[in-house]
């Protein structure tokens, strides 16, 4: 009985005005849309590999261990399509410093700063807004509306019993939204696979299949929503009007009002506050680096040169500087270590109240389905903020390796290798070349000596800087782009769980209001 | 005639369960965006003096010796604006930070930008109730003042007298304005009283007029989706298939339109990036320093001795200016562009009213985009006449070789500005000055006259539609 009721339900549905245009706009909106979105993650691809070649390029030509400074670059996620999150908020790039811990940064600096004015786009939005209001209008006169017609009276005078009534509507009202789901699904596949740079790995099949059946419980909780007032009014109309004022509530007011009341809650410390905090430990790093350093001593000549990632070392020294410099990168790098933590911890504490923050806002937001359903999809499109920490981790413990690599292979800062590749033969000549120049100037000889000395020094020295060999870093850590990790996939469970109790309880009270409904 | 109608139209209206809901909703969203706004302004306005004055400070400090007010970075705040009540325009994501000395002003920046991770959202201003709520509401109040009427069969009777159609339906507009209106104005004036009886806030009447300016902009917004739905409600037989039709345009126009900028602005440019700046801010400084003949001899030796032969210091004033020139413009260029862009997406959504609503508003408010160009304009204004001044003050030294161009150093080691002090008073300082209501009415005039043309069109519409409705 249940199946003809849903069947029956399901044709008149289906034939609807309102099914066919919400049905259309989705399928439009999405196929004009998809590729805009997947030319967009094409470009960023581009930008990555092209930036991750050069940085792979700049890690051959490292000449000293002090100058491994290499930049870790997010990759850009296909699922972003799907649903941005993030994505294009938080800096795509961090910088691998032996005095920085990396953290998580806002991309402001980036790109065009005034173009926060406009809202995001991306395919879940469509499903949010556009199949959300469908199910309500698909709801709204399931009960109620039969009543006006005088049909729910001539079907209850039957056998039929009033709990199979209801669950026929609930199944009819789901087939029915499978539709446009499912046809936004396949658009938004069909045309991101015909793009040659999209590659779906089966972690990300994984997480499509998750996102589909998150929008038809995000779906079927709306139908529930409305079925419910469809219960509780004896005029369709009425049932109408409150869902729609329900769903802006739901779709407008409580995001909004949540980011606020979140703020007011957890206020944040003033970022300037942070930043004095900051300077005040780099003050206290001056002082302890200067207390512990060797003094300066006089003299001592030096020629520099260029080396990868837009630094410079020192290729000849003499005597007096290497050994200053020696003795003085064995205490600075290793305070510098303990300072990069001390500064960690500072960053940290801010960017946890940022968290907590946002967490507060979620949680908050969680009384309505729309926001909620919001961030599974985030959360399983891999672009919210749970990803990026995580990516974060594995950029620190990145660090962590190259900086012990780096200490390992200078035998703790000690080894010249850390910041010059003058050997000791080369250290020996470039002095005696200096003094010789020296003693020439003093002598006061004719210009045209000093100035063919000169010459030849010059020569040599250069010859050094142009045929130095780049270290050979076979053996230091890279960092692994992200491996399709669905472990991450568990913390949406409780976001699942929750959608899952919504329409339980949605249903469950539309069936007791249905159960001493008034069909007359 | 028509009194009758909007007379039955109104009490009918205000009976029903529709507006109970609306003016409940609307009422308290504006009191609490009156509550909300009322206690961050008061922190907003504090934090500003307090920077503000910590510039001066700076400022007085370098008034010691004339050169160095030319050469002192300045760091200036946008003031915040007390008719962000009315439209918030954005403004706590955009940029709100500019450095500049007399010479060069950098990008503006965004300075504590805040907790990056939550959404931005616009804050809860008129313009988010109005153009999302109460254009909601509109809608909800009119899809079936046509169709349901003809449900009911009292259409029939009503036009079976003498009433012509016309009057039906302007009596029906009018009704439904009237409705509309009353939520609307409710909410704005417990918003207002909430705004004004606070401390801190004191309102001038220049700000009275703006606000009564976007008052007047939301009425004519809300008419645009009043005639909307007559006509879509003239256009259907049945009042469900009314609502669906609304209620997906509605959803296009206001929810889905204005997210399209963005993809819109990054489609038809490409958003300039820091790294191509530095690169052209170095392609031009090249093009000078390789032309650096044109400017006379040794026009780049800055040995520190300015007697000393190998300098030339007209020549180096002019090298210099060329120099500071060409990455004025690059940097001007590179601003340029990014407004460009993001007018482009604004530009081409502004086929949603909302979109053209909350830009008129903003420039009546003086918040959001037109904040930032105004900004950008008054300190562009400020450096010539802070320059204006350090050329007056330094002719008046006569170890001084007057030459007036961006470099610190030749400066100090060459007094080619006066090290004299000055009288701190005399300086001019900065002091961000709101646009008076005609200039912001210039701005927004193309949008107040766009929302006129949709709502001329859709009174057409909706118009000739209704005439040729059938009652039956």
């Amino acid at each position: 009985m249940i199946w003809r009721i849903a069947k029956k339900e399901f044709l008149l549905n289906v034939m609807t005005f309102k099914f066919a245009v919400a049905t259309v706009a989705c399928v439009v909106l999405t196929a004009v849309f998809t590729p805009i979105l997947a030319k967009d993650y094409e470009q960023r691809l581009r930008t990555y590999r092209d930036n991750v070649a050069r940085n792979e390029a700049e890690l051959q030509r490292v000449k000293v261990y002090m100058n491994i400074v290499p930049t870790i670059y997010r990759p850009p996620s296909v699922l972003s399509v799907f649903s941005e999150g993030l994505e294009k908020r938080i800096s795509d790039s961090v910088t691998i410093e032996v005095d920085q811990v990396p953290e998580l940064r806002a991309a402001a600096t980036h790109g065009n700063p005034y173009q926060s004015i406009f809202p995001v786009f991306d395919i879940s939005l469509v499903s949010r807004i556009v199949i959300s209001v469908l199910a309500l209008l698909v709801a709204y006169d399931a009960i109620s509306g039969e009543r006006e017609r005088g049909t729910l009276k001539l079907m209850l005078s039957n056998t039929t019993r009033r709990h199979q009534v209801l669950l026929a509507k609930l199944l009819a009202g789901l087939l029915v939204l499978v539709i446009p789901i499912t046809m936004v699904f396949i658009v938004v596949l069909i045309l991101l696979l015909s793009f040659p740079m999209v590659d779906l790995a089966r972690p990300e099949w994984a997480r499509i299949g998750l996102m589909y059946f998150a929008s038809l419980i995000f779906v079927s909780a709306m139908y529930n929503v409305g079925l419910l007032l469809s219960c509780l009014t004896r005029k369709s109309a009425i049932a109408l009007v409150l869902g729609l004022f329900l769903w802006i509530l739901f779709a407008a007011v409580v995001p909004n009002g949540s980011v606020y009341l979140a703020a007011q809650m957890r206020p944040l410390e003033p970022r300037e506050e942070i930043d004095g905090r900051m300077m005040s430990l780099k003050h206290e790093y001056d002082a302890e680096l200067n207390k512990s350093k060797p003094p300066q001593s006089d003299g001592g000549s030096q020629s520099g040169a260029r080396d990868a990632f837009g630094r410079g070392y020192d290729r000849l020294l003499d005597k007096t500087a290497m050994e200053y410099r020696q003795k003085s990168y064995r205490v600075e790098y290793p305070l510098k270590i303990r300072y990069a933590d001390k500064y960690s911890e500072v960053e940290r504490r801010y960017l946890d109240s940022l968290w907590e923050q946002k967490n507060l806002a979620d949680s908050i937001s969680r009384i309505s389905p729309i926001p909620l359903y919001g961030s599974v999809m985030s959360t399983l499109a891999g672009t919210d903020l749970a990803a990026f920490r995580h990516f974060m981790k594995r950029v620190r413990t990145h660090r962590a390796e190259i900086v012990e690599y780096i200490r390992s292979e200078t035998e703790d800062f000690s080894s010249p290798l850390l910041f010059t590749r003058c050997t000791q033969e080369e250290m020996a000549e470039y002095e005696e070349m200096l003094k010789k120049f020296i003693m020439l100037m003093k002598q006061a000889k004719s210009q045209a000596e000093i100035a063919a000395l000169a010459e030849t020094i010059k020569e040599w020295v250069e010859k050094r800087m142009t045929e130095t060999p780049s270290l050979d870093l076979q053996d230091c850590p890279r960092f692994a782009s992200m491996t399709g990790d669905l472990g991450e996939l568990r913390q949406t469970i409780p976001a699942f769980s929750l959608l899952l109790f919504i329409n339980l309880t949605f249903f469950a009270l539309s069936f007791a209001a249905f159960m001493t409904y008034d069909v007359r | 005639m028509i009194r009758q109608i909007i007379n039955k139209e109104v009490l009918e209206d205000i009976l029903s369960l529709r507006f109970l809901l609306s003016l409940l909703l609307t009422v308290s969203l504006f009191a609490a965006s009156g509550v909300m706004f009322a206690s961050s302004y008061a922190a907003q306005l504090k934090d500003y003096s307090e920077k503000t004055n910590e510039n001066l400070a700076a400022l007085r400090e370098q008034s010691g010796k004339l050169y160095q007010l030319a050469f002192y970075k300045q760091k200036v705040y946008k003031k915040p604006r007390l008719l962000t009540c009315c439209a918030e325009g954005f403004e706590k994501s955009l940029p709100n930070c500019v450095r500049f000395d007399a010479f060069t002003s950098d990008l503006p920046e965004v300075q504590n930008e805040g907790n990056f991770s939550v959404p931005h959202f616009s804050d809860i201003d008129w313009v988010f109730i109005t153009s999302l709520i109460l254009s909601f509401v509109a809608l909800v109040f009119t899809y079936d003042s046509i169709c349901g009427e003809r449900e009911q069969g009292t259409l029939r009777l009503m036009l079976a007298g003498t009433i012509p159609r016309h009057e039906v339906l302007l009596g029906k507009y009018c009704a439904a304005m009237c409705t509309l209106g009353i939520p609307l104005c409710i909410g704005l004036l417990i918003s207002l009283i909430i705004v004004v009886s606070s401390k801190d806030v004191a309102v001038s009447p220049g700000e009275w007029l703006k606000t009564l300016t976007i008052v007047f902009l939301s009425f004519l917004y809300l008419s645009i989706f009043v005639l909307l739905g007559l006509f879509v409600s003239s256009r259907t037989a049945h009042s469900a298939n009314s609502m669906v039709i609304l209620l997906l345009v509605w959803v296009g126009l206001v929810i889905l339109m204005p997210s399209f900028g963005r993809i819109v602005s990054d489609v038809f440019s490409q958003s300039p990036t820091q790294v191509d700046l530095r690169r052209k801010l170095d392609e031009a400084s090249k093009r000078i320093s390789d032309n650096a003949d044109t400017f006379g001899e040794n026009a780049t030796s800055v040995s520190s001795d300015v007697n000393s032969p190998i300098n030339n210091p007209p020549a180096h004033a002019k090298y210099g200016t060329a120099m500071m020139n060409a990455r004025n413009q690059v940097i001007e260029e590179h601003h340029r562009k990014m407004l460009a862009q993001v007018f482009t997406g604004r530009s081409f959504t502004c086929f949603s009213p909302v979109v053209t609503y909350r830009r008129a508003s903003e420039a009546i408010a003086g918040s959001g985009l037109s904040h930032c160009v105004s900004l950008r304009q008054q300190i562009r204004q400020y450096q010539d006449d802070l320059k204006e001044y350090i050329r007056n003050e330094d002719a008046k030294d006569p170890n001084s070789l007057h030459l007036i161009f961006p470099e610190e150093s030749c400066a100090r080691n060459w007094r080619t500005i006066s090290h004299r002090p000055v009288a701190f008073g005399a300086v001019p300082k900065f002091q961000e000055r709101e646009a008076r209501l005609g200039e912001s009415m210039q701005l927004a005039i193309w949008d107040i006259g766009l929302l006129a043309v949709f709502n001329v069109v859709f009174f057409a519409m909706a118009f000739v539609s209704f005439l040729r409705y059938d009652v039956r």
